[in-house]
């Protein structure tokens, strides 16, 4: 084959324009993008709106496509997906006809080999096409935490562990190339202890180090696992003190808030990074 | 070759030396019914020392096939071969002048580093590279890639062969106020669709194809590269047997060795790395282990320093350890801009 042949590759648009400036389009589709960030940095958030833009029509940045949703945290935001559905469905009324929340298609998984037992019955349900829209993107959410009670820390599990990696990495790639799927993993971060310069020199991506709120932090599940996606963005969060309110009783600090989008590593990327806000409408990208 | 080691009867190889006959080029352009008139024997018997003759010719052209069957090369016909072979540039001076020049052809590079530091990149930039026309200095061939990990990105392809095309053209532009050579516009898309690219998602996969690689090529006679991004990603999953998969891959080196000779084509794997737990303390190193390591001719380490990616020189015959900083740009992988020394040698 050749690879003009793959010309133009397809995006799922993030849902701002700012954004997907910043990431080149979008999430390519045939290609695993993980999302790293510490608890409460949005990431459950992108995948939400991910799993809405998805059912656009290509012409605005969709894919026609309903979503495959795998949760290991409990519980799934219903609600927060609603209330994203409904300004999603009020913004583009003349696109979206039934409710959106019904082409997203959750399912909860507790650990490792429960994801490596569903994954035959997950290709099946990409194949069928039952779905009304088929189904061209699978958010786990997070892979992290697949990985968090069974493993300890000596050589023999870690071991078996990144065998995992390649393994669960191995089959979302290949479903991702068979019926052209965006997939959207998240991760956490660990604290990061240690030199000034990474594990033993060791340094993975763009930037020299990643912080958010003030800690130095590093993506969990290690070198292996970071060779198992094709492209990761980091989100951090920042508190800033932007200024001082004075009522009179208190000296209140008025905090805020600083969100950053940083692409550690992609193929087809250079380095960048974006400022963006959640509001209750979803998550925007902010031109700074 | 003189007519004395001809596998010829002592009386025969007498009677030529006698008569004068001494070396095969007297030999040469002689007739059957001269040579029976000057030794005094049956013209059969001259007609068959003449037909010896000329095997033994054959076998001193070092050109033919037959002489790696036959005996071997000498070092310095190698040697003389080697200079004269093409290498494929990285586009980045200072990596080729550690490299030697580029990647060689009829070897097998090993390239590894980790995550982000730019594999893929250089990938994409050899596979365009390896395009470049013969009147600017390359091979003019194309490029077959094998992608394990569905890191290639096409957009990306793209964008790197509108910047080589640029470059291209404005060096044959140089070339041209000399001669008034006629310049053939490439455009990005043809170069694109000189890479033969193929999506792997199975080590099942990789073997068959790497076994079918010998009949693609010889039906593509003009594939110069074969890269491999990367060679590890299906194989670093459980196998039952370790056993198994150090053959398995063992195999593998060897089929691609073997395709480098026989192709005349340079052979680039990209490899990963981890974390190896030697006497207590963790050191980075390529994955697939010891066994792995002796498999390729050269292996290439990327890795960072401080902000720089630099390139290291691991393993190879014939070129020196040293170690060279590049960056990877929007349009490929070019020199790295600090003023730091850019060249170390070790």
């Amino acid at each position: 084959m050749n690879p003009s042949n793959l010309l133009p590759s397809q995006n799922l648009t993030m849902g701002c324009p700012v954004l997907d400036r910043c990431l080149g389009g979008g999430i390519p589709c045939n290609s695993l993008t993980e999302l790293v960030a510490e608890s409460s940095c949005g990431k459950t958030q992108f995948c939400l709106q991910l799993t809405l833009f998805a059912q656009l029509p290509p012409s605005h940045g969709g894919l026609s496509a309903s979503s495959l949703y795998l949760h290991t945290e409990f519980p799934f935001p219903f609600r927060r997906l609603r209330h994203l559905s409904h300004s999603f469905r009020s913004s583009h009324a003349n696109l979206i006809l039934s409710n959106p929340y019904e082409d997203v298609y959750v399912h909860a998984v507790h650990d490792a080999h429960h994801l490596l037992d569903i994954m035959p019955k997950i290709e099946c349900f990409v194949a069928s096409r039952k779905t009304r829209l088929p189904v061209r993107l699978i958010v786990i959410d997070s892979i992290a935490a697949l990985f968090r009670s069974e493993f300890g820390n000596n050589p023999l599990d870690l071991k078996r562990r990144s065998f995992l990696f390649f393994e669960i990495s191995g089959m979302l790639k290949l479903l991702a190339r068979k019926y052209g799927l965006a997939v959207v993993v998240t991760n956490q971060v660990v604290d990061f202890m240690g030199e000034v310069e990474g594990i033993s020199g060791m340094r993975v991506g763009n930037l020299s180090s990643l912080h958010s709120s003030g800690r130095r932090v590093c993506p969990a599940l290690g070198l292996a696992w970071s060779h198992c996606v094709n492209s990761r963005l980091f989100l951090s969060r920042n508190e800033e003190i932007v200024g001082r309110e004075n009522d009179g009783l208190e000296d209140d600090l008025c905090r805020q808030t600083r969100r950053r989008l940083d692409v550690v590593f992609a193929p087809h990327l250079p380095p960048s990074s974006c400022e963006f806000v959640i509001t209750k409408q979803g998550v925007f990208g902010v031109d700074r | 070759m003189e007519v004395g080691r001809l596998p010829l009867s002592a009386s025969q190889r007498g009677k030529l030396i006698s008569a004068g006959y001494t070396t095969l080029a007297s030999l040469s352009s002689i007739s059957p019914s001269d040579l029976a008139r000057d030794l005094q024997v049956p013209e059969s018997e001259a007609f068959e020392m003449l037909k010896v003759a000329k095997l033994g010719c054959g076998l001193e052209q070092p050109d033919k096939h037959t002489a790696i069957v036959n005996g071997a090369q000498t070092a310095w016909d190698i040697l003389n071969e080697e200079r004269l072979l093409p290498r494929i540039t990285t586009s980045c001076a200072d990596l080729d002048k550690i490299l030697g020049g580029g990647i060689n052809c009829k070897e097998v590079t090993e390239i590894g580093g980790v995550p982000g530091i730019g594999k893929t990149q250089l990938g994409i930039q050899l596979a365009v590279n390896v395009q470049i026309p013969v009147d600017c200095g390359g091979l003019g061939g194309k490029a077959v890639y094998i992608d394990t990990e569905g890191s290639f990105m096409v957009e990306r392809a793209l964008q790197i062969a509108e910047a080589s095309v640029v470059n291209w053209s404005s060096y044959s532009e140089l070339l041209r106020k000399e001669s008034q050579a006629c310049q053939v516009e490439i455009q990005p898309t043809d170069i694109l669709e000189k890479i033969y690219y193929f999506r792997i998602c199975t080590s099942t996969e990789q073997i068959a194809l790497i076994n079918y690689l010998d009949q693609f090529i010889s039906e593509h006679k003009d594939v110069k590269i074969v890269i491999i991004d990367s060679v590890t990603f299906h194989f670093r999953q459980d196998f039952e047997d370790f056993a198994l998969r150090n053959r398995l891959l063992g195999g593998m080196a060897l089929k691609l060795m073997n395709l480098g000779k026989k192709y005349n084509l340079a052979v680039v794997i990209f490899n990963q790395v981890t974390t190896k737990c030697t006497e207590g303390s963790f050191q980075l190193s390529l994955a697939l282990g010891d066994s792995w390591s002796h498999c390729c001719t050269n292996r290439v380490i990327l890795y960072w320093n401080g902000d720089e990616r630099n390139a290291y020189i691991d393993k190879s015959p014939s070129l020196r350890s040293a170690s060279a900083s590049f960056s990877v740009t929007s349009g490929g992988i070019r020199n790295s801009a600090s003023k730091h020394k850019r060249i170390r040698v070790m």
